[in-house]
């Protein structure tokens, strides 16, 4: 069925765009708080982008779109004033959300409307507003609701004693505060009084455990049932509680409540004695917060915060457009056009040139063109420009990607992403997202070992994923990392040999090095079991490929026990790099400013020499000098002149200082790289070069190969102690 | 007779003709899309002396040969005549100075003769031919040969 908004097909393209951020913006916030529990700058956030949402998507006449925006409103108003607790439940419906929306995104966008109902997220997001948890599987789904609002005690929770109620006024001044742990017993867990044991153990390293039920004693005695509930004293946060409980297979949490109104409603302690609660506990003044609702002051409150984010979301609003690729991929195949109009014009000119031996007309048209000239390339440069973004318009749809992952394969990992702001042609960011999507499912799921066997190989239970950009030398690197098992050579030859992609012979004779490299042979797959994330064989076959597509190449690094690491090497064609200009002779050179420590200028008498080198004293570091004219065996005029002051631009490389003299210090800028190409090949110590605002060409410097040749070249002295 | 036109029509050969000195050379116009006036050149470091560095042509940096020096010829200073003349190859562009850029001529294959030793100075492996129009002396240059990335040792 066919959708008839009352829109344009302009608006109903701004819409999407819009929504895309907003999704985006949501499950950014959501990823966040999962991390870091009810923080109120990131509820804010989601609170906002659902909101315009539900008003952008009315507007639009999609209703369901604007219901579920609005349940998902009700649910982040109640997380604002903490009458409700973020759990796992509240976070995975929250996505769930998204992935409706996205759903519901795309039928706006085909214009046809899709098979996606909003029957099953409503429930649950009502379920969760009306304070039950929904949505989990087996018994944990009939288990007390996650509610903490109106300052009553979780719903399943007992009776405390006095004794208990007691021991939890006294821990507030300890600076640990009570939270109440509710478990599921996974039914087919093998030994589930083991786990429970280890559960107790475990919470009991974090904190005190006030009571279980069942009790210590009767866990060990192997009586248990179908849950597993704690009272918990700690300073620490619910994440790390959280990470504590997810560490323990067959225990599933199923609530996770800051108890701030358990010992106020029993207790009756001082509102200020809550807030005078040490830093340590941070959740502590947040579970106060949450049971201060009531307090007409708190209303207030929540205002000046709208007020707050509303006024940065004003600045924010930066002066930036909107632009669709489409429009840059036209202008610069208009540019290519304008190139070759001009390269036509040149000829007449030529022609003009030998037939009218250069008279005034001949001569205005010369200067005009190659003004014109100039014009063009600054015109393909600046779009270029515009084509490049940040990576973490790709690396920020990952974090969540390796959650469900991690979720679904059973793993505990760290996401870390780093590089998010270094820039890549747009291109080159269409292209690459399925490699990496590949090789971080890779990571998760072969690489980062189940939490038991980390554990018992004196690994953290959780993983470290990693996956970062950076620039280096004329390249850009993206490393998809972890500390997991390592891909081991003596595996890799038996499923090659079994797999008939080598003969058994030809796999004995490979090292171990090369051996490695048939993981991206195609059907290769090392898994043992096949799960519907990877393991098919299919996958790193395909990494290979898109990457050489894209010029680029991939390398395996890998240490059994300790990690893998694959690094995608992309060539910097299209990379602006940052960097400072210097003047030799008269050719002006850029030196990667990510290298530079500082410039300076030293009187010529203050350079002494050391073993045949010249070196500089600088806060007591002998610096050696490298001289660019003779590292480049440049020539002088004759009539050159030795000046009274150098230029020295230091830069760091592996940790040792240099000092590279030049003629003279430009000044600092941005430049695109462009190669020196094949004639003239790779060049030690030069890694391109750029065209400059004058049209004059520079040479960039790759200032760790060019010391490398200099230090070579240095007669083979004795290694210079610096 | 079209069959006849047809035949005249792929004998001839379009050749932009450029000075060296006194002599006058030729490449194909295929090889030799565009010219351009000598403009600034930016040296590069450790490369051979017949590189003249690297030019901003139209956006794109390319390397600049200096064709006297490549073909062992005398190397004078540019005048206001100096071209770039641009060469296409397998491995992207090219430039090359030229003393001067003529004209474009288009040749009949009958009127060129195959490289000998006695018509020019150029060593005869860059040489793939040699035109003779108009009473005048044109050798055609092998610019895939004259510009072969060779094995070269950084200097």
């Amino acid at each position: 069925m066919g959708f008839d908004f009352d829109m344009s097909a302009e608006d109903i393209k701004v819409f999407l765009d819009e929504a895309e951020e907003q999704l985006q913006t949501m499950e950014a916030g959501i990823l966040k708080l999962e991390k870091a529990g009810e923080d109120p700058e990131y509820l804010n956030d989601i609170f906002r982008a659902a909101h315009t949402l539900k008003g952008s998507s009315a507007t639009l006449g999609h209703k369901k779109m604007a219901e579920v925006t609005h349940s998902m409103e009700n649910i982040l108003d109640k997380l604002r004033k903490g009458k409700l607790t973020i759990t796992r439940d509240v976070v995975d419906t929250l996505f769930a959300c998204l992935d409706v929306l996205q759903a519901f995104k795309e039928e706006i966008a085909s214009g046809q409307e899709s098979a996606v109902t909003t029957d099953a997220i409503m429930a649950r997001l009502s379920a969760i507003d009306s304070g039950k948890s929904a949505g989990l599987e087996g018994a944990a789904a009939a288990l007390p609701a996650t509610n903490v609002g109106d300052g009553a005690v979780p719903a399943g929770m007992p009776e405390l004693s006095a004794e208990d109620l007691e021991r939890l006024r006294s821990a507030r001044v300890r600076g640990l505060a009570p939270v109440w742990v509710l478990m599921s017993i996974q039914k087919d867990a093998q030994m589930p009084a083991v786990r429970s044991f280890q559960m107790l153990l475990a919470l009991g390293d974090i904190g005190e455990v006030v009571r279980s039920w069942p009790s210590q004693q009767d866990v060990e005695e192997d009586k248990i049932g179908e849950d597993l509930k704690v009272l918990l004293l700690t300073a620490q946060g619910l994440p790390k509680v959280r990470s504590v409980v997810e560490s323990i297979p067959d225990l599933k949490l199923v609530q996770l409540t800051a108890l701030a109104e358990v010992a106020q409603s029993q207790a009756q302690p001082q509102a200020q004695a809550l807030a005078a609660a040490p830093a340590a506990a941070p959740f502590v003044t947040e579970a106060a917060a949450a049971s201060m609702t009531a307090d007409p002051a708190a209303p207030t409150a929540a205002l000046a915060q709208d007020k707050g984010a509303a006024g940065t979301g004003g600045k924010s609003a930066s002066r930036t457009v909107r632009v669709d690729v489409e429009v840059l991929d036209n202008l610069m195949s208009l540019v290519g056009e304008l190139v070759i109009d001009r390269t036509r014009l040149l000829q007449v000119l030529t022609r003009m040139e030998s037939e009218r031996e250069g008279d005034e007309l001949t001569q205005v048209m010369s200067g005009a063109l190659t003004h014109i000239g100039r014009m063009t390339s600054d015109l393909q440069d600046e779009i270029q420009r515009a084509r490049m973004l940040p990576v973490d318009n790709l690396f920020r749809k990952f974090p969540r990607m390796v959650r469900d992952i991690a979720n679904k394969a059973g793993k505990e990992i760290e996401f870390v992403v780093l590089g998010e702001e270094t820039e890549l042609d747009r291109s080159v960011i269409e292209e690459i997202g399925d490699p990496l999507m590949h090789l971080l499912r890779n990571s998760v799921d072969h690489g980062v070992e189940p939490p038991m066997e980390r554990l018992r190989v004196g690994k953290p239970s959780k993983g470290v994923v990693t996956l970062e950009a950076y620039h280096e030398e004329n390249h850009i690197i993206i490393s998809v990392r972890d500390d997991g098992r390592g891909i081991d050579p003596i595996k890799v030859r038996a499923s090659a040999v079994r797999k008939g992609i080598l003969s058994e012979e030809a796999a004995r004779r490979m090292p171990d090095p090369e051996i490695i490299n048939m993981v991206w042979a195609p059907g290769f797959s090392t898994a043992e079991k096949i799960s519907d994330i990877s393991g098919r064989g299919v996958g790193l076959d395909v990494v290979h490929k898109n990457i050489e597509k894209l010029n680029g190449s991939v390398e395996i690094r890998t240490e059994v026990g300790k990690g893998t690491e694959f690094r995608i090497k992309l060539p910097l064609t299209l990379a602006i790099i940052r960097s400072l200009q210097v003047q030799v002779l008269d050719t002006t050179y850029c030196i990667p400013l990510s290298s530079v420590v500082e410039t300076d200028r030293i009187p010529t008498n203050e350079i002494k020499t050391v073993r045949q080198m010249e070196v500089i004293v600088k806060r007591g570091e002998v610096i050696p000098l490298v001289r660019l004219v003779e590292a480049f065996q440049l020539e002088r005029p004759q009539d050159y002149v030795d000046p009274e002051e150098i230029f020295v631009v230091i830069v760091a490389v592996l940790n040792k200082q240099i000092g590279i003299v030049v003629d003279n210090l430009i000044g600092e800028g941005d430049v695109v790289i462009k190669p020196l190409g094949k004639f003239i090949g790779d060049i030690p110590g030069i890694s391109g070069a750029t065209i400059l605002g004058d049209g004059d060409v520079a040479i960039i410097l790759d200032i760790s190969s060019l010391i490398n040749t200099v230090r070579l070249e240095q007669n083979r002295l004795e290694p210079i102690r610096v | 007779m079209a069959g006849e036109q047809q035949e005249q029509r792929d004998a001839i050969t379009q050749v932009v003709v450029f000075q060296l000195g006194s002599e006058l050379y030729g490449a194909d116009i295929s090889m030799v899309p565009s010219v351009t006036p000598l403009q600034r050149v930016t040296r590069v470091p450790r490369t051979p002396r017949y590189i003249e560095g690297v030019t901003n042509l139209r956006g794109r940096v390319i390397p600049v040969v200096d064709l006297r020096r490549r073909l062992n010829l005398p190397v004078t200073p540019p005048t206001k005549a100096t071209r770039i003349a641009v060469a296409e190859l397998d491995g992207g562009q090219v430039g090359m100075i030229v003393d001067s850029v003529q004209e474009v001529l288009r040749i009949p294959s009958t009127s060129i003769e195959a490289p000998s030793p006695m018509l020019s100075k150029v060593e005869h492996e860059y040489v793939q031919g040699v035109a003779k129009v108009d009473g005048k002396l044109i050798i055609l240059l092998d610019l895939a040969r004259v510009l072969a990335r060779e094995e070269r040792k950084v200097v």
